[in-house]
This record gives structure tokens, C-alpha cells and sequence, in this order.
């Protein structure tokens, strides 16, 4: 199962940057309104302090200092992770099927990545100190912390990231510059700086060890690395430690990366007429990535509540109970569920399969993913080993300013889907030219 | 460990003096210079008169007076009383004492002539307040911690109240707590007094990002930096006893209202009193009074335990036999002593004693006198509320949630 893009011109790669049309300017609108709505909201929040959330401290008080912010951090980062697990397969074991999509899901990975740094910065009380106390106690900090190994193994995906990507977009402006507007020329001679095409080989060969790197980098230390650790190693939470929060970070990474992914696919096919570049093929094979993973998110939940309720500790078997009986953990576990039953079900009966079914699904395995990960960091802290706090289990719904966070990520992510693509093609060249040398010479 | 040796100061000797007076804050040249013609002195191989020529002035110039008027330091060179220099309180103390006769800033003479003092009481025997390196295991110096009586209290939370009025915290972040409960196999009502348990092995401090949450090297007090915190919250979810009250809005007591002897510790970083807006605070064992800071008869006291009438609390140096908590233990031993006669393999004593969840790993500092609650064990209503003590107990519902909802200059908190 192949798809054979390489008939497709390279006007039709360009057209995004080309067109002009009213449902950019709504959609740009939309993105800067979000934006905007957040930017409201988080002025308050630097005005009067983090007490305008619905976060308090556990204890006494019986609320929660961790909540949606650090629920969205870990499903921002979990997008971004799989997003470039995705990339760096099609790159390493050529899954080529995907090639179409794997600059999205590179550019995915960059916009998910600022969100999340964005969560962190508006999670703590004192964003001005983040430079001037995190830079200076790094060497000092970084083999106890688990905070600091996070935003360290960020840091370096992040620029891994942002350098995988450069290399791959330079090799295609070079050879689209006469179809790009001229308008940005200062923005591509930035991005050309040094480029001379005797580069190419050295660079295939280093996106490949760039790719091999994050294979390994982005499950086993990422997602199933330090971003689960945050939780996993500490004593004073039942609901939290355990090894099983790796593997199941894991998945649900993967999960949301793949219903991003299928997100904006979708819309580029629909709104620049990209059947042909993206074909039906792509989105089938997404389609089974995402109930693969969605399968294994279910089997890592069935995991720990089998072992949180049969004879478990007190303490875990309180907190999973808890987490069972609360509704809307069941609607985070049925969106997913109801997704993967659609997808096994349209593998047998093909017909079954649309792409506009697909697009809504994925928002619902997304809404499903955020909320159980915000479940996760909430009654985590609700369930703690020391019992006898009257006022524990509070409750905790976020308040308008953290909701707003949400929508304002969001707002930043679609906005830069929107600048970029005016500025790069989102689909690489080599999707349509699969020997590239051969059609440039 | 350096008596009577030759003089050698191996790297590693040098390291950790350096490191030692480093911390304290002192000056770290002086101070090494100093201390090692002291121990050429103690080892016979300088005079005494040589020494004080050598230092005549710089000790003038620090203290304004000569340092063979602090009794503390001539008594240390003459090689036999070293071991005296082990109470670098006593050279504190006296250092203090010039400074308010001179009328010059108490920081200033700390820091330069505490040098020498600090450079003394290293290498005189067991190393001196601040010299416990993580390397040495045999360390021996202050830590403190708690004795609490959970039999003696009566929930009157009078120690609830005296924490919040001289730390200034604000309404509902009760840095000591007290539980009334109930439980399986207790009758009645039963107490637990909670403060920070300034653990040993503390979770939060392991897991601060920038090392804002610490231990005190010199006495084991778990601090919080209020100058670098960012206010991540990691140490609050990571300790296991829910003893961290964040900032969430603006404090109730002002910064003016606060003067800087509550707030800088000795070794000059903001620990004490209420945190600012957007930082991290929880009890600090009164580290303004183990400083001195707060006189010299509150050293070794808190303000919780001195508001106690029920005499539960006991705080002081675990590590000495002589302090208040370990005296009352060994009393409230002696006094319920078990009976020998018909079963002689009994325990000496009938007295229950426990650390709170010890499993957790944290090796707690204090210690409780009393019955342990159990898994099954629930808060009640105690004999005084919080409320009848002008203090908040549920710090979300009374506090928060209004500040959250009223985001034009609502509450504060
Ligand atoms: S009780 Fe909590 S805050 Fe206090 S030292 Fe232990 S872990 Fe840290
Ligand atoms: S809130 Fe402050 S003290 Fe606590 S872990 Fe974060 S930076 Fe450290």
C-alpha cells in the first residue's frame, strides 16, 4: 500500500503559498481571536497572581497546585513527541506512504513544543525568575531534578528539532525559489545562508542520524522517559508512581500525535484541493497507526486498573477506585474507545472509511487524551498517601483563565500552521519527487 | 581530627574548609589564612604572639577591637581548649556582642570576623557548625527537630495561631496544623500537631528545579529561597505530608511590615517569614530565632512551642541529649516506666513513639509522642475551631475560590 505522488506538479505543492482566499483570512481571524481571549485572561492572572486559577494547595486546603496547566503541558508534549516519531520513521525505515505528511508533522512538533514551554511559563508563580533562576542552578540541578531533566531534554528536541527541519526545508527553497513570492526574499536568503547543493548528500545523511536520534531519544527518554518521571518517582502521590506510566505516557503521545497529524492533513487536502497529494491511501494508513495506538492506551489503562483494584494497597486501590467512578474518566476512555471500534471497523468494511469521520474522531481521541491526562495530575494529587486531611479529595474545575489557555495554544498552533505555510511548502519536495536528483539535473 | 598533627592540609581538607566557610558566608581568605597558623600554633610550631602579630590588624580592622578580647578565639589558639571552638555559638555570640557595642552592622561583623571563628571551629574537633559535607558521614552537628507530645495536647490550637502571627503567613496557609480525629482503635479524640517535618530525606528539596528548597548544611533546617523560587510547585505535590502553602495572591501582611531580621537568615539569603506573591512557603523551624536573630534567649526555641501550654511541643538539637526534645522524651520515659516483676522481658517503657509514615523514605525530623493514626482514621470537629481562633482552615473554599472568581482586585490571599 503506496501511494504514487510523483506525478503531482510542483505548482500544486506551492499553492498554499499562492492562493488568496476568504477562508485564510476567517481562519487567521479565528487563530488571533483565541489568541486574544487568552491574552485577556492571562493579564489577570499576572495582574492578581496565580490565585485567579481554581488551583490551591493540597492539604489542608484540599485543592490542587497542579491542574489544566500541567495536564495541557504533558498533552502538548505529547503531540510533539509523536509527531516526530512519525517524521523520523518515514525518514528511517521509508514509510514512504507518509512522506506527504511528514513536514506537517515536523512542523506539528515545533508548534506543539512552544505550547508547551508556553504552559510552563504561565503554570508558575514567578515567570520573570525563569531565566535568571533556572540558567544559573542548571549544573547544580539537572542530575536531581526531574523538572530540570524535562525542560533540559525539551530544550535539546526542540533545537533537534528546528535543526532536522531547516536542513530539509533549505534543499526545497533552493529548488521552488522561482515559484516562491518575492516579497520574502530576505526570508529565504536568510534560510539559504551557505547553501550550495554539493550539501545535499551530507545532509541526507545527517537528517538520517538526526531521524535515528530521535527514534530513540523521543520514546525511551521523552514521552517514556522524563515527562512520566515527573509523576512516577515521587513517594507522596498512590496514584502516580509506578512503572506503567512510561509505556502509557507513551501511548497516549502517539495517540494524539496521530489525530493531530490526521487534523491538519485533512485540512490542507480540503482546503487547497491536495486529493492528489494527499491521497485517500495516506489517511487509511493513519487511520490504523491511530487505532494501533489507541489499542495500546486502552490495554495501558486496563494495566493499572486491573493491578489498582485487585488486593492492591489502600492508599492505590482508593485512588483507582476514585478514578472509576468518575464520569468523566469513562468520557476520556469512550472517546478513544469509540474511535478505535470505528477504525477496526472500517479496516473490515472499507466503505465505511471517511476522511471527514476520521477528522472528528481524531478531535475526539484529542479531548479524550487531555482530559485524561489532566485527570491524571488532578486526582493523582487528590489521592495522596497521607489520608487524614478532612478537606482531601477537594474539587477542582478550572477556572476560566486556565480554560483559556487552551484555547489560546490552540489559537498559536493554527496560527502558525497558517504563517508558515505562506512562507514554506508544508509538503516536501521530495513526496513528489521521489528521485529527486534525476528531475534536477 | 587535627590536633595534634603535623600541619598539612591535604586538597581535600582545604576543599572543605574552603567550602565550609564559603557557605557560611564568611570571608573565606581571612578565615583560611587564620586557620591555618591557628593550628601551626596549636602544633607548636608559631607562637601565639606571632600569630596575633600577623592578625593584630586585620582582626582590628573586622572587629574593631582585638580578637584577645573574644574570649572564644584566645582560648581556641592556646591549643589545649580547641574543642571549645566546637560551640561556634559561643564565637557568634560574641561577635554579636562587639558588634552592638561598636554600633557597626551585626551582618558585617559576622560574616568577616566570623571567619576566623568559622575557620576555628572547622578544624577544632567534630568540624564546626557548618562543616557537615554530604562526604562525611560522621557528622555530628546541630539538627534540629521535634518532640511532640501528641499525649498532652488539647487541640487548642494555640500554636496554630502563635505560627501565623510571627511568621505574618496569610489567612489559611497554617504552617503548623492540628488534626482532631477520630479513629478505630483510639477512643475519643485524638490530636496530631503537624509542622514540616523537616525531613532528612526530604522529597522537595530533592525535586526543586534550582535548589530554592534546601537543607540548611549547619542544622538540617529545610528552607525555602524566597529570592530564586519560581514558584513551580514541584516541592508542594512531592511531599508527602501536605505541609507547603503556595502564595497564591498577594500575602495578607505586607513586606514593610516585616523588618529583615524575620527574613535574612545568617548566611544572608531570604528564608524567613512569609513568602511574596508567587513563591512557595512553609514552616521554617523559626530560623530568625535559631540565627539569634530574635535575642539570644530564643535560640533553640520556636514560636509554636512556646505558645504550647500543654507542654507537647519540644523543639531543639536532636543531636545533643541535653536539648529539649530528647529531655522529654527520656522524662516521659522515666515516668511510665514498664513493670518487671512478673514479666521481665518486657520493654523498659510503655511508651509509644512514632515518625509520621516513615515508609515514605523521608526520615523525618520530628517525632511523635503518642498513637499513630491509622489508615482508618478521620478529622472531626475539634474542641476549638479554627474559626473561634480567627484562623481559616480550609484555605480553598474561604480564600481562594473568592479570589479566583473575583479577578478585579478581589481577595487576597
Ligand atoms: S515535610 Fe514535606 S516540606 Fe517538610 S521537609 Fe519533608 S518533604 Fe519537605
Ligand atoms: S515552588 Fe519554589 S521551592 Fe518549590 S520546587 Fe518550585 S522553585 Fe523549588
Amino acid at each position: 500500500m503506496s501511494a504514487d505522488v510523483s506525478g503531482v506538479s510542483r505548482e500544486v505543492l506551492v499553492r498554499p503559498i499562492q492562493s488568496r482566499s476568504k477562508g485564510y483570512l476567517l481562519a487567521l481571524a479565528a487563530s488571533l481571536g483565541a489568541i486574544g481571549v487568552w491574552v485577556f485572561f492571562y493579564t489577570q492572572q499576572l495582574e492578581h497572581g496565580m490565585i485567579v486559577t481554581n488551583l490551591a494547595d493540597w492539604g489542608s486546603g484540599g485543592g490542587v497546585p497542579w491542574g489544566l496547566y500541567i495536564g495541557a503541558f504533558i498533552w502538548w508534549v505529547g503531540i510533539a513527541h509523536g509527531g516526530i516519531i512519525l517524521s523520523a520513521a518515514v525518514r528511517l525505515i521509508g514509510l514512504d506512504t507518509y512522506q506527504p505528511v511528514a513536514r506537517m508533522a515536523e512542523l506539528l512538533t515545533i508548534a506543539a513544543l512552544t505550547c508547551a514551554g508556553l504552559f510552563i511559563l504561565i503554570h508558575v508563580g514567578r515567570p520573570d525568575r525563569l531565566v535568571t533562576s533556572v540558567l544559573p542552578a542548571w549544573p547544580t540541578r539537572v542530575q536531581w531534578s526531574p523538572l530540570m531533566w524535562d525542560v533540559t531534554v525539551i530544550t535539546a528536541y526542540f533545537v533537534l528539532t528546528a535543526t532536522y527541519l531547516m536542513l530539509t526545508i533549505r534543499y526545497d527553497i533552493h529548488r521552488l525559489r522561482d515559484q516562491l513570492p518575492d516579497v520574502l526574499e530576505p526570508v529565504y536568503q536568510a534560510l539559504l545562508i551557505g547553501y550550495t547543493e554539493k550539501e545535499d548528500a551530507v545532509v541526507e545523511r545527517m537528517v538520517w542520524w538526526v531521524a535515528f536520534a530521535i527514534i530513540i531519544m523521543a520514546p525511551l527518554l521523552l514521552h517514556g522517559g522524563v515527562i512520566p518521571w515527573l509523576f512516577a518517582l515521587l513517594p507522596s502521590m498512590a496514584g502516580w508512581s509506578g512503572g506503567v506510566q512510561g509505556p502509557s505516557f507513551l501511548s497516549i503521545a502517539l495517540t494524539s500525535a496521530v489525530s493531530g497529524i490526521i487534523i491538519i492533513a485533512a485540512a490542507f487536502r480540503w482546503a487547497y484541493d491536495w486529493e492528489e497529494l494527499i491521497p485517500d491511501v495516506v489517511f487509511r494508513g493513519l487511520a490504523n497507526w491511530l487505532g494501533f495506538f489507541s489499542l495500546l492506551f486502552l490495554w495501558l489503562q486496563l494495566q493499572q486498573v486491573v493491578t489498582g483494584i485487585f488486593a492492591a494497597p489502600t492508599t492505590l486501590q482508593h485512588a483507582t477506585e476514585v478514578k472509576l467512578s468518575t464520569p468523566v474518566y469513562w468520557v476520556a476512555i469512550g472517546l478513544v474507545g469509540v474511535t478505535l471500534a470505528y477504525v477496526f471497523a472500517s479496516a473490515l468494511k472499507p466503505s465505511l472509511f471517511s476522511i471527514p469521520a476520521m477528522v472528528v474522531a481524531s478531535f475526539a481521541v484529542l479531548v479524550g487524551t487531555l482530559v485524561e491526562k489532566t485527570l491524571f495530575v488532578v486526582e493523582g494529587l487528590q489521592h495522596a498517601h497521607f489520608q487524614l486531611y478532612d478537606g482531601v479529595p477537594g474539587t477542582y474545575v478550572p477556572s476560566a483563565v486556565e480554560l483559556s489557555a487552551v484555547l489560546g495554544t490552540a489559537g498559536i498552533a493554527v496560527l502558525f500552521f497558517l504563517v508558515v505555510s505562506k512562507v514554506i511548502p508544508v509538503v516536501e519536495l521530495h513526496a513528489i519527487e521521489a528521485d529527486h536528483e534525476e528531475v534536477d539535473h | 581530627m587535627t590536633d595534634d598533627g603535623p600541619v598539612s592540609f591535604d586538597d581535600d581538607e582545604e576543599a572543605r574548609m574552603e567550602r565550609a566557610l564559603a557557605e557560611a558566608g564568611y570571608d573565606t581568605e581571612l578565615g583560611m589564612e587564620m586557620a591555618k597558623d591557628a593550628q601551626r600554633v596549636a602544633a607548636g610550631e608559631l607562637s601565639e604572639a606571632a600569630f596575633f602579630d600577623r592578625y593584630h590588624e586585620d582582626v582590628l580592622d573586622d572587629f574593631g577591637r582585638d580578637a584577645r578580647e573574644l574570649p572564644e578565639l584566645r582560648d581556641d589558639v592556646d591549643g589545649e581548649v580547641v574543642a571549645d571552638a566546637d560551640d561556634p555559638d559561643g564565637i557568634r555570640e560574641s561577635l554579636a556582642a562587639i558588634a552592638d557595642d561598636e554600633g557597626v552592622s551585626r551582618r558585617e561583623v559576622m560574616k568577616k570576623g566570623g571567619a576566623a571563628a568559622m575557620a576555628l571551629s572547622v578544624f577544632a574537633g567534630g568540624g564546626g557548625a557548618a562543616a557537615t559535607g554530604e562526604d562525611d558521614e560522621s557528622y555530628d552537628g546541630t539538627r534540629y527537630g521535634m518532640v511532640i507530645n501528641l499525649n498532652n495536647c488539647d487541640g487548642c490550637l494555640a500554636c496554630v495561631k502563635a505560627c501565623e502571627q510571627e511568621h505574618g503567613t496569610s489567612r489559611g496557609a497554617n504552617w503548623m496544623y492540628v488534626f482532631t480525629y477520630e479513629d478505630e482503635n483510639q477512643d475519643g479524640e485524638n490530636f496530631l500537631v503537624r509542622p514540616c517535618q523537616h525531613c532528612t530525606d526530604s522529597p522537595c528539596t530533592k525535586v526543586c528545579p534550582i535548589g530554592a528548597r534546601h537543607t540548611r548544611e549547619q542544622d538540617g533546617l529545610v528552607l525555602t529561597d524566597y529570592d530564586i523560587c519560581i514558584g513551580c510547585r514541584y516541592c508542594e505535590v512531592s511531599c508527602p505530608y501536605g505541609v507547603n502553602y503556595f502564595q497564591w495572591g498577594e500575602p495578607d501582611v505586607p513586606d514593610a511590615e516585616i523588618d529583615d531580621d524575620h527574613q535574612i537568615d545568617e548566611r544572608g539569603r531570604w528564608v524567613g517569614s512569609r513568602p511574596p506573591k508567587g513563591v512557595m512557603g512553609k514552616c521554617t523551624f523559626c530560623v530568625d530565632r535559631q540565627d539569634g536573630q530574635m535575642g539570644e534567649e530564643k535560640i533553640g526555641t520556636t514560636s509554636c512551642e512556646d505558645a504550647c501550654a500543654m507542654d507537647a511541643i519540644h523543639f531543639g538539637d536532636l543531636n545533643d541529649e541535653e536539648s529539649a526534645p530528647n529531655q522529654h522524651l527520656e522524662a516521659y520515659k522515666q515516668a511510665h516506666q514498664n513493670d518487671h516483676s512478673d514479666w521481665e522481658n518486657r520493654t523498659d517503657d510503655i511508651v509509644s513513639t512514632f515518625k509520621l509514615m516513615e515508609e515514605r523514605g523521608t526520615n523525618p525530623n520530628v517525632q511523635y509522642i503518642g498513637n499513630e493514626p491509622s489508615e482508618h482514621a478521620r478529622q472531626v470537629e475539634g474542641p476549638v475551631a479554627y474559626e473561634d481562633m480567627g484562623l481559616v482552615d480550609d484555605r480553598k473554599q474561604e480564600v481562594l475560590d473568592n479570589g479566583a472568581m473575583a479577578t478585579d482586585g478581589g481577595e487576597e490571599a
